[in-house]
């Protein structure tokens, strides 16, 4: 929570000299700008003051004038038609994403503020998703107004494409929460039905008996064919494609265990299975329910492209400029881009120079200058402008997405580790039925009364349970382990390979370091004490990282005093503060000509008519875990190597720190797949870890990859397994459940292989009587499933929320 | 053993219903989001009803 001292709204520290106080809850508090003023007004204004109590980060700085010029294009009808889905009856809805979601106080007051607008009909607000779906009535507001009432607050929202809306995924998981609920329900009725019936045994009476199996093949119907019909259309489409999936042998086994019964319970004689059958489904359902969460939640962390590509262009026209969607663009056109502005497409620069940040596609912190004449690359973040710029390849052409394509070519050449267990099973069942089809012909020879039920007997004993779930349970109850942890896997198999990696490949920038710089070193010469305190009153004037990071420092500034500021592209910022004549950046330029002491070569400066008054030096700093990360998976028993397109003494310094010995710097990321390959070729099984896009081909290339939520979004979707908040220490603790896991499946799996060689051969010659079989069956699932259950509960899981992890992190990157 | 009758009908009843509760649930946007009303209910306390 915001000091004294701090912007009550935004959590900035407060201006000398500002002097805003708005009123909330009934107590004056301090705002650092007209801003935050507004935004606090705006909040207090709607009776919605709670939102101070109750948010758990601090607010957003409201940017208006950006926010303007954006909402205007919305009006556009033809730009707006593709976002807005008319709902008939004159309501329209939209999906908006919302940036700077960060707690649940951010939806409660979105939620409120939003309806509050008369003309809205509903807010849907989902913090995970970071995403609001709106609907409103035509008649009586208009999608702008929504957006600005939006930015009024701090948010800042870009409608998404409509198609949006008919999401596939939520009929997917809807679907999947039935079928789950419903075999739960039928294991449970049956299992009723069937204990009396092994319970009680021959005491009730046959008529009674006969009611029990009737009504167990009552409950396990919708079973198998309601919540089972999943394995049945996998089964079906995998054999249709000529190959062998795990759906196909599950689905063999249910349907076999259903048919027996179904025929034992018509001829009244033998057993039935509907218990068994009805639980055997459950859990393969829950097991594929919580897979299939954890990768629908790793996805809607991001949404790749369309925050990476703006929604608009100003295009030159004969009459200056006009905003047009970004499907109008063509080769050729020329575009004007502003300040902080996203590049709409790959193109020429037409100005003299600009400064890009590139990181989304290079990965590396520093902005790089370009000239008149160099290209420009869509998805880069001008940091000083505008610009024009000449449009040369747009949408599927562009660099953005044939990087994306990279990733997906990645994808189809990883070696699916999955074939192999699904190899092993279907040689399993074909085995089960083969001894089951043997049972009832030896004993159709001996005494055919009993082959019936001997044969099912064997099939019950052996077929789905121990086997199929060794797996399923194991993966089941490491997913939510790791989930817990803050650790999403997007692909099961990614466990095993986690577990069986060797050596971990770590991206620097962003990944063990900050995604944000920070300010190493302030050296004071001269006799100014408030040496930072001037500089960052300078560098709030400019966007460029490193100004940000020394205007981060928590110094207050002098917003009063400040006149003929002006930015110098590349250089620095100069400007008169308290009369004075200040220059702050590159040493050359703060010096104006004179000359430079060497051993400020390499650092930003502050200087006056005098003479420097500060060297300041800004250094990525390391994540707080990073070390201890390094020093987690070495206990492992892991080589831990670092690749980075960064300068070799800057890879170097943080090599050193981290205590890493292999790295590898000013390395491109054909270079990082290179070296990987050549890894591979030695036998290492290789975890990379990273964030930028640059990375996705290296990570999507490597046995398993890890990426940070809040990295860049491409990186997520090619990753197998997503860390949230950003930490990075949850990767060891990680690789100990994965390994765990294995061990478990493996245990597991000997366990089942005993116990089928045991009882098998029993069942086949009758020795078992088939009631014993089933309860064997449930005996042996519960062994698994208990021995399932110890995964994850070793380790301490570490209770820190996530919020607070970020709160650090989030506010240096709006300040 | 008749009690069966009544009771055994009544339980496959009760179990209907609930599966019809749930699916109810589900197909009105009850388990589309799990995360975000936790702290919801907690600032409640005064004015404004909630939407609709």
């Amino acid at each position: 929570m915001p000091g004294t001292s701090n912007c009550w709204h935004c959590g900035e520290s407060l201006p000398q000299g500002v002097d805003i106080h708005a009123r909330v809850a009934g107590a004056m508090r301090a705002m650092c700008c007209q801003g935050c003023l507004a935004a606090a007004e705006w909040i207090e204004q709607l009776g919605l003051a709670d939102y101070y109590a109750m948010r758990a980060a601090p607010g957003h700085k409201p940017d208006a004038a950006a926010d303007e010029a954006a909402h205007d294009a919305w009006q556009n009808t033809d730009n707006a038609r593709h976002v807005i889905r008319d709902l008939g009856d004159g309501r329209r809805e939209s999906l908006l994403l919302v940036d700077g979601i960060r707690c649940t106080a951010c939806v409660w007051l979105i939620e409120r503020s939003l309806s509050a607008l008369a003309g809205v009909a509903s807010v849907q607000v989902n913090a995970a998703a970071q995403r609001a779906r709106v609907t409103w009535l035509d008649s009586q507001i208009k999608l702008p107004r929504i957006l600005q009432a939006l930015a009024r607050t701090g948010y800042r929202a870009l409608p998404l494409d409509a198609r949006g809306l008919d999401d596939l995924r939520r009929l997917e998981s809807r679907d999947a929460l039935k079928r789950l609920v419903v075999a739960g329900f039928g294991a449970m009725q049956a299992m009723m039905f069937a204990s009396v019936i092994y319970v009680a045994g021959n005491t009730i009476e046959p008529s009674t008996r006969e009611l029990l199996r009737w009504l167990g093949l009552l409950v396990a119907t919708p079973v198998v064919f309601y919540s089972a019909r999943t394995f049945f259309v996998g089964a079906w489409r995998s054999l249709a494609a000529r190959r062998v999936g795990m759906d196909v042998p599950v689905a063999l086994a249910i349907a076999a265990v259903y048919v027996a019964s179904f025929i034992e319970a018509w001829r009244g004689s033998g057993e039935v299975y509907f218990d068994s059958i009805s639980m055997f489904v459950f859990f393969l359902l829950a097991g594929r329910y919580l897979e299939m969460r954890a990768r629908h939640r790793a996805r809607d962390l991001t949404d790749s492209l369309a925050r990476l590509t703006p929604p608009f262009a100003d295009r030159q026209c004969e009459d200056g400029f006009r905003r047009v969607g970004m499907h109008e663009l063509r080769v050729g056109d020329c575009v004007r881009v502003a300040e902080g502005g996203i590049v709409p497409a790959d193109g020429v620069l037409l100005g003299e120079h600009c400064r890009v940040d590139e990181a989304l596609l290079s990965g590396e912190s520093a902005p790089v200058r370009k000239t008149r004449g160099d290209a420009l690359v869509a998805g880069s973040v001008l940091e000083d402008g505008p610009v024009l710029l000449r449009v040369e390849r747009v949408g599927a052409d562009t660099a953005l997405a044939n990087i994306a394509a990279l990733v997906g070519r990645a994808h189809a050449e990883r070696p699916q580790l999955q074939i192999a267990g699904e190899r092993a099973a279907g040689r399993f069942v074909a085995r089960v039925l083969a001894v089951t089809a043997l049972t009832a012909i030896g004993w159709g020879l001996f005494d055919p009364s009993r082959a019936f039920s001997a044969a099912v007997a064997v099939l019950v004993i052996s077929c789905p349970c121990a086997f199929a779930l060794a797996v399923p349970a194991a993966f089941t109850r490491a997913l939510g382990a790791l989930a817990r942890r803050g650790v999403l896997v997007v692909r099961p198999d990614a466990i095993q390979a986690l577990a069986e990696s060797t050596h971990a490949l770590f991206d620097k920038t962003g990944t063990l370091t900050e995604p944000t710089l920070s300010l190493a070193d302030v050296q004071s010469m001269g006799a100014s004490r408030d040496a930072l305190r001037l500089a960052a009153t300078l560098a709030r004037q400019s966007r460029h990282p490193v100004a940000r990071a020394i205007a981060a420092t928590d110094v207050g500034f002098e917003e009063s005093m400040v006149s003929d500021v002006s930015t110098h592209a590349g250089l620095g910022v100069s400007a008169q503060v308290s009369g004075r004549a200040l220059r702050l950046g590159r040493g050359d330029f703060a010096m104006a000509g004179r000359p430079l002491p060497t051993a400020l070569d390499d650092a930003v400066l502050l200087a006056d008519d005098a003479g420097p008054i500060a060297a300041f030096r800004v250094r990525e700093r390391l994540r707080a875990d990073a070390a201890a990360t390094v020093d987690a998976l070495r206990a492992q028993q892991m080589t831990v190597l670092m690749a980075s397109g960064d300068a070799a003494a800057k890879v170097a310094a943080v090599a050193e720190r981290v205590k890493v010995d292999t790295w590898r710097a000013r390395a491109m990321p054909a270079d990082k797949l290179a070296w990987l390959a050549e890894l591979r070729a030695g036998g290492a099984r290789v975890l990379a870890i990273g964030d930028g896009i640059n990375d996705a081909p290296v990570l999507a290339g490597a046995d398993v990859s890890i990426a940070l939520a809040e990295g860049a979004e491409l990186t997520q979707a090619s990753s197998d397994i997503v860390l949230t908040g950003g930490r990075l220490d949850a990767i060891a603790g990680a690789r100990d459940i994965a390994r765990q896991t294995l061990a478990i499946v493996r245990q597991n799996h000997r366990w089942a292989l005993v116990y089928n060689l045991s009882a098998v051969p029993l069942a086949a010659f009758g020795f078992i009587p088939p009631w014993l079989a089933a309860v064997g069956m449930s005996l042996s699932s519960l062994g698994v499933i208990l021995n399932a259950l110890r995964i994850g509960r070793g380790a301490q899981s570490n209770k820190t929320e996530a919020s607070a992890a970020t709160t650090p992190a989030a506010h240096e990157a709006v300040a | 053993m008749n009690i069966l009758l009544l009771l055994i009908p009544l339980s496959l009843a009760f179990l209907g219903f609930a599966v019809w509760i749930f699916f109810w649930a589900v197909d009105h946007d009850q388990f589309e989001d799990l995360d975000t009303p936790a702290l919801l209910p907690l600032a409640d306390s005064k004015r404004e009803e909630p939407p609709e």
